[in-house]
């Protein structure tokens, strides 16, 4: 979609920060919706379909962590939070409430725009490589897993399972290469594009939310396996 | 002598203040003891010797009663009980019972007391050792009669007293020592409970209590300790809140300043020459202000809580290359033995902050690092960065891991830096278990080190 401007909403409750972040992404080409509470973007989320969303953890009477949550009820819009402590558990709260990624105050607009810019790529078109199998049987068991690249989907069954577009670009990296063993490392600079000192609780995360999707048993996965000590696999059923 | 018992642990003092009670106690209890046995066992001696003494001088003397009979004859007849002998004053002449004795053993003393008409007692050493003599004048015959009763076999049951006697004060005092070391181990026991708790606590182990007690004189104690240790925990979690708040309180004004400064710098080309430079002053003075705040807060979370975050294996080799690449600096620069296993239990956050402020410390005060080695060294793997600045002078090698410590250059040239890097290096090789240290690298700069050990921490 060249020249369409990306919709972006930004939910901050402090009015400098607010105002300076609507500046500084409208310089950078976004079109910026804002929300000063909870309850302000929850609607605006509605009225103004944003394809991103950078959220403030810290908001009045409806919180951050409760505003990622009800969004994720609906939408699979890429989020990141924007909290004064990396090291929290708040981070890995909102990450566990469906947060994408996140950067910490004070940050400078090139890293939000970078992290923006990740998941925007993954979640524009999709541009799977032209090798891509059409689909990956992931557990043959009925009813069966397939994971449709070109498509953007996962289905067990007929049914379609609703996975962020985070999660879906993470099962996508792991099937490119199933059996393989994948480092955190290596899944933060692919799919999140993060360098050698990005957080690696974001994948942990992630990992744990997607098996809640994808596995029979998440407490047992079997699709998505951990190796101690190296990183994740996919293991075909 | 109050030093010198002072200076001893009180366990000693216990031990030693019972020994002595139960010795000072012994040795007044033996004492009497002895001495009662010692004048009872020798009155009733002296009595029946007074007896038979008596006794055998009314037999000379009824002998001697009949006409004719003279005094040696009687007195070789006379056989006194228990090894008694007898010597006899007639006129001037004595006789005794045995060759043994004779005038030579009844001393003066007695012999005037029986000359002037009473009967007497005296106790005398002989060579073959003490004994009794007692006399008795017999009006009747004109003689004067003494009997020498030997008190050697007295003398032997007072010495096997004295030596049972003597011994059971010794048993008593060690057994009062005994006592004072049990007691001194249980009376110290808590006190070492409370040290072992406070070690632990001071290791960070801040939930930490000393177990409940029914004992009525520890309640006291253990009430006080476990309350001071709650309000240290709390407190040190109301610091570690206040850091937090501090953090978000300051971050925020300062996030719309810095995204203020850059919607600004993408309109530098509006600005006039003058804005411009101010505004380059800004983004600088920006810069250092972000920098000051992030070491801030990265010093107090080292200060603060126990690490929250489990620690991860972190190839330090691996971390320094990133380091380097990430701050634009020569991959050059990296000296490293690819067989060696740097990998350490850590923070890697922490560790690449660390790195990071050791490179930037060079930059600041020397113009950038001229080597960075990282080397495993029996059990620690040491990350060392050289520079070729003028070095750091032997007295200040210590105290350039202070806070707001800064290099003599720095002061005179204004560099940037609040002068918390390197005492940030500190405390995370401190957290780490290992150490920082500065020294002279081979080509006369500054050669800042950091060892981090490669077991657990």
């Amino acid at each position: 979609m060249p020249g369409v401007a990306p919709r972006l909403l930004v939910v901050e409750d402090d009015d400098p920060i607010r105002t300076a972040l609507r500046w500084a992404l409208e310089d950078e080409g976004y079109d910026v919706a804002e929300a000063v509470s909870g309850e302000e973007a929850l609607a605006a989320v509605g009225t103004a379909t944003p394809d991103l969303m950078v959220v403030d953890l810290m908001l009045g009477s409806m919180d951050g962590f409760a505003v990622i949550r009800e969004v994720r009820r609906e939408h699979d819009l890429p989020i990141i939070v924007v909290s004064a402590r990396a090291d929290t558990h708040d981070i890995v709260a909102a990450l566990e409430a469906g947060a994408d990624d996140y950067v910490t105050k004070p940050f400078q607009v090139k890293e939000i725009t970078a992290r923006l810019r990740a998941l925007r790529r993954r979640a524009g078109s999709g541009a799977p490589a032209a090798s891509a199998p059409a689909e990956v049987v992931l557990d043959r068991t009925a009813p069966a897993l397939v994971l449709r690249e070109a498509a953007g989907t996962v289905h067990r069954g007929d049914e379609q399972l609703p996975l962020t577009l985070t999660e879906f670009r993470l099962l996508c990296e792991l099937a490119s290469a199933p059996g393989r063993v994948f480092s955190r490392q290596v899944l933060l600079e692919r799919v999140w594009e993060h360098g050698f000192f990005g957080d690696e609780r974001i994948v942990d995360v992630h990992i744990r939310r997607l098996r809640t999707k994808v596995e029979r048993d998440p407490a047992a996965p079997r699709v998505v396996v951990t190796v101690r000590g190296l990183g994740y696999r996919l293991d075909p059923q | 002598m109050r030093g010198a018992l002072g200076s001893r642990g009180l366990r000693s003092r216990i031990v030693m203040g019972s020994a002595v009670g139960a010795l000072l106690v012994s040795v007044v209890l033996v004492t009497t003891t002895w001495l009662l046995a010692r004048s009872y066992l020798l009155e009733q001696r002296e009595g029946s010797s007074t007896r038979q003494a008596f006794a055998d001088a009314n037999v000379l003397g009824s002998r001697l009663a009949t006409a004719g009979t003279a005094v040696g004859d009687v007195v070789a007849e006379l056989a006194p009980s228990g090894g008694a002998d007898v010597v006899v004053r007639s006129g001037d002449a004595w006789y005794s019972s045995s060759l043994d004795v004779g005038a030579r053993d009844v001393p003066v003393d007695l012999r005037a007391v029986v000359a002037a008409g009473s009967a007497g007692t005296i106790r005398v050493d002989t060579p073959e050792g003490p004994a009794l003599v007692v006399g008795v004048p017999v009006s009747s015959a004109g003689v004067e009669f003494y009997e020498l009763a030997p008190l050697t076999e007295l003398q032997q049951v007072l010495r096997t007293l004295a030596v049972v006697l003597g011994a059971g004060a010794l048993a008593a005092t060690a057994a009062g020592a005994a006592f004072g070391g049990w007691a001194g181990r249980r009376a110290l026991q808590p006190l070492e409970q409370v040290a072992g708790a406070a070690t632990r606590i001071a290791g960070g182990e801040l939930t930490t209590r000393l177990p409940p007690t029914a004992d009525p004189d520890l309640v006291a104690i253990v009430a006080g300790f476990n309350s001071m240790v709650d309000a240290l925990a709390a407190r040190i979690e109301r610091d570690a809140r206040f850091v937090g708040d501090v953090s978000h309180e300051l971050r925020s004004p300062l996030t719309g300043v810095v995204t203020s400064v850059e919607v600004l710098a993408t309109r530098r080309g509006e600005l006039s020459p003058r804005a411009d430079q101010a505004l380059a002053l800004v983004e600088r003075e920006l810069a250092r202000f972000r920098q000051m705040l992030d070491d801030l807060l990265a010093l107090a979370r080292l200060d603060g809580a126990p690490p929250s975050d489990p620690d991860v294996p972190v190839s330090v080799t691996a971390l320094v290359r990133e380091v380097l690449a990430a701050g634009g600096w020569d991959r050059g620069l990296l000296h490293a033995d690819p067989e060696d296993v740097t990998t350490v239990p850590g923070d890697k956050n922490a560790l690449e902050r660390a790195v990071r402020n050791l490179l930037d410390n060079a930059a600041r005060h020397a113009g950038g690092p001229s080597a960075v080695h990282v080397q495993r060294r029996d059990g620690v793997v040491v990350v060392s960065v050289d520079d070729d600045g003028p070095g750091v002078p032997v007295e200040d090698r210590e105290r350039v891991f202070e806070r707001f410590a800064r290099g003599p250059r720095a002061a005179r040239r204004s560099l940037p830096g609040a002068g918390l890097g390197l005492a940030i290096v500190a405390e995370t090789a401190a957290r780490h278990g290992g150490a920082a240290w500065c020294t002279a690298a081979p080509s006369g700069g500054a050669r800042l080190s950091l060892s981090l050990p490669v077991g657990a921490r």
